[in-house]
């Protein structure tokens, strides 16, 4: 990693100049002081845990039997109640938390992947072609407000289960490109790209191998605020019968709630709004935490 | 001179992205969209009957003209009629928007108004805890999702597990008291919901302008403190702050809407855009579509003509 050479004490007395105190070392060294971001991370590796084990098939297999009456109360057999066919749901809940994951995963790899790359190019050829295209691609994108975006995705994608992930991640990576074109707009000016330019390396290598690894950080914290928006839209999305269609997901989950919440049965609604509360913001405590630690020169 | 010229050179500059747009959604809902012919025709249609269908639909046209129909249509506000009502979607879009506008319009001010003061609140105690109070109050309502606001505030507004007090669905205005009635539980979902992105945002720019030469300086003058933080700050801090206001008008007013009209059962233009989805009503989503996607587009290059008159310091370049 080339990051700039580090000075003997760091302003926050951070243990000063090991021989290899980069970046990463100090950013490291701030998220372990940061209590909020170190229990975000804590919550968010108990959730992924109890995703791991729902691919696993360890827990939460029964989500879909029919395990009790309908609308039981909360009791030791089932701790959030049953709904209106008799499932567990609790069961059906923790089943969810692999959902979230899935999408969660599969859109914030993806985008970052995307804006990192266009972001690059775009930044790199600032001015050219491919920057006025990916600059043109971004305003267009951007313009459609993402609901309908996902609507007409979905429309055009005739129910295929993935239009959701598709349209997720043609509008998530915009932000993230947009940070790295700005970002590889100032590092293209630096000495090291003029160095490898006068070496011959050629442009392509340039921008993937030289460049791009230095906007990990942009990439690391927009990767996991890209996630929480995942979650949440993949949530409201299931809700309005765009999302997941077989399978659980807190919004079929809150769906299913909205006529048991006025009969007076909160089993479904309590558990997917805490569990998908809890990981939201242990998410949000994280991304707060990495941006703070990643990115010197934000005021806070 | 100067000003105009500069208008119009904005307004060519939206010239593709305009074409983008449109571009986007014809692609989408016209071109890849699925295919028309068999909604419209009845049982056991005859191959002439179908053949009248997709000419009529323009399936039997290349790609450019059937791209040109779709701006045409766009441009005179004439998308035919919905295949599910039959209502012209002029007509639909004429009756529903209105309403869509009056139930989002409190909401969005106030969430705006109040994260502007809230967000000066924590600049102001920079680092004491009213900051930190209210920004991790910001953080825990970033967290709650709009779904379960608008289910949380149903029971505790319109459920008789809660206060009872408001109607679970519907909508009525020919009163202002039958306004209120139903305009209250949605508008304090969207003000609880945007409350949290919208003072972290307007925080953070206020606490950068805070930072400058000039608000150092104007203290130092013993300039008094809501004074300072109206004029010397607020005041610079307007370009982000109008940006985001408007950049957020097409979202609050079509991304929200679809939620809480969906949810409460209010006829705007989100339930319709909603049912429309629901059934794949083409005429109707083509036109939401792409209406929304140019007036937003038309509504940035309003905001880059704007910053003009609002800074001087923006360039005319």
């Amino acid at each position: 990693m080339n990051a700039p050479a580090a000075s003997a004490v760091d302003a926050n007395g951070a243990p000063a100049a090991s021989r290899r105190e980069t970046l990463w070392h100090k950013a490291l060294w701030k998220l372990r002081r940061d209590r909020a971001g170190m229990a975000g991370l804590a919550v968010v590796m108990l959730y992924f845990l109890a995703a791991i084990g729902v691919w696993l098939g360890w827990w939460a297999t029964g989500w879909a039997e029919v395990a009790g009456g309908k609308w039981e109360a909360p009791s030791a057999a089932h701790w959030f109640g049953t709904n209106l066919i008799g499932q567990d749901i609790f069961a059906r809940s923790v089943y969810s938390i692999s959902t979230a994951f899935e999408v969660g995963l599969v859109v914030a790899v993806l985008a970052t992947l995307l804006g990192g790359v266009l972001g690059a190019l775009a930044g790199f050829f600032a001015g050219r072609f491919t920057d006025e295209l990916v600059v043109w691609l971004m305003g267009v994108l951007d313009s459609i407000p993402f609901y309908l975006l996902v609507a007409a995705i979905a429309f055009a994608m005739a129910g295929n289960p993935y239009a959701m992930h598709v349209a997720m991640i043609s509008t998530f990576w915009i932000t993230t490109a947009r940070l790295v074109r700005g970002e590889v707009i100032k590092l293209r000016q630096l000495e090291f790209v003029e160095a490898a330019h006068a070496i011959g390396v050629p442009e392509y290598t340039i921008v993937f191998r030289h460049i791009l690894p230095n906007t990990l950080h942009i990439l690391l914290v927009q990767s996991t605020i890209t996630f929480v928006a995942a979650i949440k839209s993949e949530v409201i999305l299931s809700f309005l019968g765009l999302g997941v269609k077989d399978g659980m997901s807190w919004g079929l989950m809150i769906a299913e709630s909205t006529i048991e919440v006025l009969a007076g049965f909160f089993g479904n609604f309590l558990a997917a709004s805490l569990l998908m509360f809890g990981l939201v913001m242990a998410f949000n405590f994280l991304s707060d935490a990495l941006q703070d630690a990643l990115d010197p020169r934000q005021v806070s | 001179m100067e000003m105009l010229q500069y208008s119009l050179r904005k307004l060519l500059a939206g010239i593709p992205l305009i074409l983008g747009v449109t571009l986007v959604s014809f692609l989408l809902m016209v071109y890849f969209g699925p295919d028309q012919t068999y909604t419209l025709l009845g049982k056991n249609p005859t191959p002439e009957q179908i053949a009248e269908v997709r000419a009529q639909l323009g399936y039997d046209q290349p790609f450019v003209t059937r791209y040109a129909g779709y701006l045409r249509e766009l441009a005179t506000l004439d998308f035919g009629s919905s295949h599910s009502t039959g209502e012209p979607v002029s007509a639909l879009l004429g009756r529903t928007a209105p309403v869509s506008l009056a139930l989002v319009a409190p909401g969005f001010v106030l969430g705006n108004v109040l994260a502007i003061l809230l967000a000066l609140l924590a600049a102001h105690h920079r680092s004491r805890w009213p900051d930190k109070a209210i920004m991790g109050l910001a953080v825990v309502g970033m967290s709650i999702s709009f779904l379960i606001v608008i289910v949380a505030f149903q029971i505790v507004f319109s459920s008789a597990s809660g206060l009872n007090m408001f109607p679970v669905r519907g909508w009525g205005a020919s009163s202002l008291r039958e306004y209120l009635h139903f305009v209250t539980v949605p508008t304090l979902a969207i003000v609880f919901v945007s409350l949290g992105y919208n003072t972290r945002f307007y925080r953070s720019v206020i606490v950068e302008e805070m930072t400058r030469d000039h608000v150092r300086t104007a203290r130092a003058f013993g300039t008094p403190p809501a004074r300072l933080m109206l004029r010397n700050v607020l005041a610079n801090c307007l370009i982000p702050i109008v940006t985001r206001i408007v950049f957020s008008i097409p979202l609050i007013a079509i991304s929200g809407s679809l939620i809480v009209e969906s949810y409460f059962g209010i006829p705007g233009i989100g339930k319709a855009t909603y049912d429309a989805i629901m059934v794949g009503d083409q005429p109707v989503l083509k036109a939401v579509v792409g209406l929304t996607a140019v007036l937003f587009v038309l509504a940035q290059l309003f905001v880059d003509i704007l910053y003009r008159a609002v800074d001087p310091r923006v360039s005319l370049q």
